[in-house]
């Protein structure tokens, strides 16, 4: 360690980024018995909250109270020096120091969980008078935007950009408000690298079922806010113009855009911690720097059906690996080694989404290299794409399935399908070596 | 933190559930007591910070219905963890929490006291005792009074409580297949130590399992033989927590590596598969299909718990009833419903004598072996074993 402004006190754990991966280290740090300072530093001034939930907040079918998982009675067990409304603006490694609008403070450990921020990557400045920001929906304050739109009634169609889940997500909240929905997509499917074709032109049956409009194949080329050209709706007098690749024309109220993620890491010096897509951490969510841990969206760690580090962006693996963090800082200040049996075990990428009773699930990898093999079944209910990997051993183990039903309520056989295959492909991925 | 001895779980359970309410819309007792699996730790931790003394805890828990219910009310069919979007493992949540129920004496011992499978006495051992069915001949591995134990075996084969005492015919004919075959096999006939789990008495399972580990490893069998899938995963868990170096194999995987032929044809009637909630990666139910010869997309099949599960009918008898009678009535009228578990056909069995329906219930093994389950029977030995000159010792043991 060099110099630092934290080693001549008592130890101190910072924590940037109050959500899931955050309050998680902060609860492993406590029930390992670390009774020494943590610092929170929180760009927002409400409880952790779960952006899983914020398009069920919006379309009214969470409480906000309900999108706070802890209460404050909870956190305060946690005897946390919480700093809201600090947006951490540098983080000092070689110093051991954290700066904010607020002042520098000194850290002998710290957890970067930060999240990520959806992107509006390519959507077009929007021309006329007045202009117009997109919905975009991660935080809280999204989501009132969101909640917002659906509540009001001159709103009657909505563009959604994008094919991913948080785009399908909003698309739902939508639908179930009775807008009119339009979804375009650069990619030729919808559910963006996680579906198979086979499988999202199912979804997309499902989509348009439900009377949504798909553009697939598009982006928007142009959008322009103008003067509703018939008499204005319960006090809208706009509309946005919007211009698609292919040169067509439509008009819609609102446009909501979610063109992928990007970890918060603005704060990380150029070269003072390994950043690839994100940050690179070992299986105790170590960064390149030993007194620095990281976990949730901004982390590439462990994948286990590929061995390699990437990001999987899921709430748990969020949780899973705020906890790794905690317990190893716990363990490293009481001067020993973590626990091999508290390391980060790896994960693989899975994905549930629910759009009214259409249900799509995925576990593993989607990639078909030459030694992979892709069956598929299909009935009425119901289509299972298996993506399967010859071993060298003359055997094959599941490494990655698409199952999406039309007709799914939760508890249905699809749901224990999607475990079970979820299941077969978590412990033949667990054996196998990196 | 301190009253609960499992809250490192709870805040662990908390921190995991998004609160977005999927698993509370597959469960009954969830929809019951308006619980997420998140509800259910927070409230927990709750009952814990708000009380200063065991009693109080206890008593701030009893007064919620909601999570007693949630607590009380788990199949242990991990349907809530199927259909949570992160897999969280409620189930084990509620493992956590029957542990503290059980410390704080909020599971009444009536409900229990028959079921403590490590101990001398338990249901299964007295209908054993008492009906005289015992395997000493087959338990090799062990030394009592007519031969020195053995050792150095290829396989042991694990038939599970229900399976041992309900059907002995059917254990010793499967018992003396896997001989067939050419390998040296002894038989454990213990317990998984689910009861104990359901129950509360976590540590109590897991030393169970863990002696049948050590057992395991005296024999020196390299591979275990499971009739139940629920045992088969317990047994496994075990016996990595013992770095023992051993593979638990189910029993149709075990018949089919040996080219096994079923002795029986298979019945008229149309199949209809009753999924093994234990039988969690469907091994169970796809190698049963292909040693019948079955296509698995042919069968009628039904997912989830039969009712027996999480020892519900203490808590609630009608709940386990209507969760039969539900899952039965996915059965097409007139056909043979087969179960993975013995404890489902038990289940299914008793169900069916008290509403009759026009179903067969059979067990896998029934269908792939001559001997067969008479359940009449059974229900009849233990319900009069109550009555007959054992019934004041087995109301004292049990008391």
């Amino acid at each position: 360690m060099s110099e630092s402004m934290a080693s001549k006190r008592e130890p101190v754990v910072a924590i940037i980024g109050y959500g899931t991966g955050g309050v998680n280290a902060a609860i492993a740090l406590r029930t390992s018995g670390y009774q020494g300072t943590i610092t929170v530093f929180s760009n927002v001034d409400t409880l952790p909250y779960s952006p899983i939930l914020t398009s069920y907040y919006a379309s009214g079918e969470k409480t906000l109270e309900q999108c706070f998982p802890w209460s404050a009675e909870e956190l305060a067990e946690l005897s946390l020096d919480v700093h809201s409304n600090a947006e951490v603006l540098k983080l000092d490694v070689a110093n051991h120091a954290i700066s904010t609008a607020e002042g520098t403070f000194p850290y002998t450990k710290c957890v970067i969980a930060t999240g990520s921020t959806p992107m509006c990557y390519g959507f077009p400045k929007v021309e006329g008078k007045g202009g117009y920001e997109p919905i975009v929906l991660r935080t809280l304050e999204n989501a009132e935007r969101l909640k917002g739109v659906l509540n009001d009634d001159s709103c009657e169609r909505v563009l959604v950009s994008g094919a991913s889940m948080v785009a399908l997500k909003t698309l739902e909240a939508c639908l179930n408000r009775g807008k009119r929905v339009t979804l375009v997509g650069m990619n030729p499917h919808v559910l963006d690298f996680n579906a198979l074709p086979e499988s999202a032109e199912r979804f997309e049956r499902g989509l348009l079922g439900y009377g949504v409009e798909l553009r697939l194949g598009q982006t928007i080329s142009a959008v322009k806010r103008i003067q509703r050209q018939e008499t204005a709706r319960n006090g809208r007098d706009w509309q946005l113009e919007v211009t698609f690749s292919n040169g067509d024309v439509d008009y819609f109220d609102e446009i909501s855009v979610s063109h992928g993620m990007k970890s918060n890491l603005d704060f990380v010096e150029p070269g003072s911690l390994e950043i690839d897509r994100a940050l690179v951490v070992d299986e105790y969510m170590r960064t390149s720097d030993p007194d620095v841990y990281a976990a949730g969206d901004v982390v590439q760690a462990l994948e286990l059906i590929s061995g390699q580090k990437r990001i999987v962006g899921i709430w748990k693996n969020a949780a899973v690996q705020g906890a790794c963090a905690g317990k190893a800082i716990a363990a490293e200040l009481a001067g020993k080694e973590p626990s091999p049996e508290d390391a980060y075990k790896g994960s693989i990428s899975m994905n549930t989404i629910a759009v009214k009773d259409i249900l799509f699930i995925s576990s593993g990898t989607m990639e078909i290299t030459p030694n992979r093999t892709l069956e598929i079944r299909e009935d009425d209910d119901m289509t299972v794409l298996y993506i399967f990997e010859e071993a060298e051993e003359g055997d094959r183990r599941l490494v990655g399935f698409n199952l999406v039903c039309d007709h799914s309520e939760e508890g249905s056989p699809a749901y224990d399908t999607g475990a079970m295959l979820t299941l077969r492909i978590e412990s033949k991925a667990a054996t196998k070596p990196a | 933190m301190g009253l609960l001895e499992r809250s490192d779980a709870y805040w662990r359970f908390a921190g995991q559930c998004t609160q977005c309410g999927h698993c509370t819309k597959a469960c009954d007792s969830l929809v019951k007591a308006d619980m997420t699996l998140g509800d259910i730790a927070h409230a927990l931790l709750e009952a814990e910070r708000t009380a200063d003394s065991a009693d109080e805890l206890r008593k701030n828990i009893a007064m919620n219905g909601q999570l007693v219910q949630a607590v009380r009310g788990c199949f242990f069919c991990t349907q809530c963890k199927n259909t949570c979007f992160a897999h969280n493992d409620v189930c084990d949540l509620i493992y956590n929490a029957r542990v503290d129920f059980q410390n704080l004496g909020l599971i009444p011992r009536d409900t229990w006291s028959s079921v403590l499978v490590d101990e001398e006495w338990d249901i299964f051992t007295a209908y054993r005792a008492i009906h005289g069915i015992g395997f000493a001949d087959l338990t090799r591995h062990v030394d009592t009074d007519y031969a020195p134990a053995e050792t150095g075996f290829d396989v042991a084969f694990f038939p599970g409580c229900s399976l041992a005492a309900y059907a002995p015919q059917l254990t010793r004919e499967i018992f003396e297949t896997i001989e067939g075959f050419g390998d040296s096999v002894t038989m454990l006939d213990s317990c998984c130590g689910s009861s104990l789990r359901s129950a509360g008495f976590f540590d109590r399972a897991e030393t169970l399992c863990d002696k049948n580990v050590q057992e395991l490893v005296q024999s020196g069998a390299k591979k275990l033989i499971c009739v139940c899938p629920g045992c088969a995963n317990d047994m496994r868990k075990a016996i990595i927590r013992c770095a023992a170096d051993i593979e638990v194999i189910s029993l149709p995987q075990y018949l089919l590596s040996k080219g096994f032929v079923p002795k029986n044809a298979l019945p008229d009637t149309p199949l209809c598969i009753s999924k093994s909630c234990q039988d969690r990666d469907g091994t169970y139910l796809e190698q049963t299909c292909e040693l019948l010869g079955v296509d698995p997309s042919t069968p009628t099949i039904f997912h989830g718990c039969c009712g027996a599960g999480g020892a519900v009918s203490a808590f609630d008898p009608d709940r386990q009833a209507h969760q039969a009678d539900e899952k039965l009535s996915f059965a097409p009228e007139g056909s043979t419903v087969v179960t993975m578990c013995p404890t489902c056909t038990y289940t299914y069995a008793f169900r069916l004598m008290s509403a009759p329906r026009n179903l067969t219930n059979k067990h896998y093994a029934e269908l792939l072996f001559e001997s067969q389950i008479d359940w009449e029977m059974n229900f009849y030995q233990l319900n009069s074993m109550w009555y007959g000159e054992y019934g004041q010792w087995l109301a004292e043991v049990f008391a």
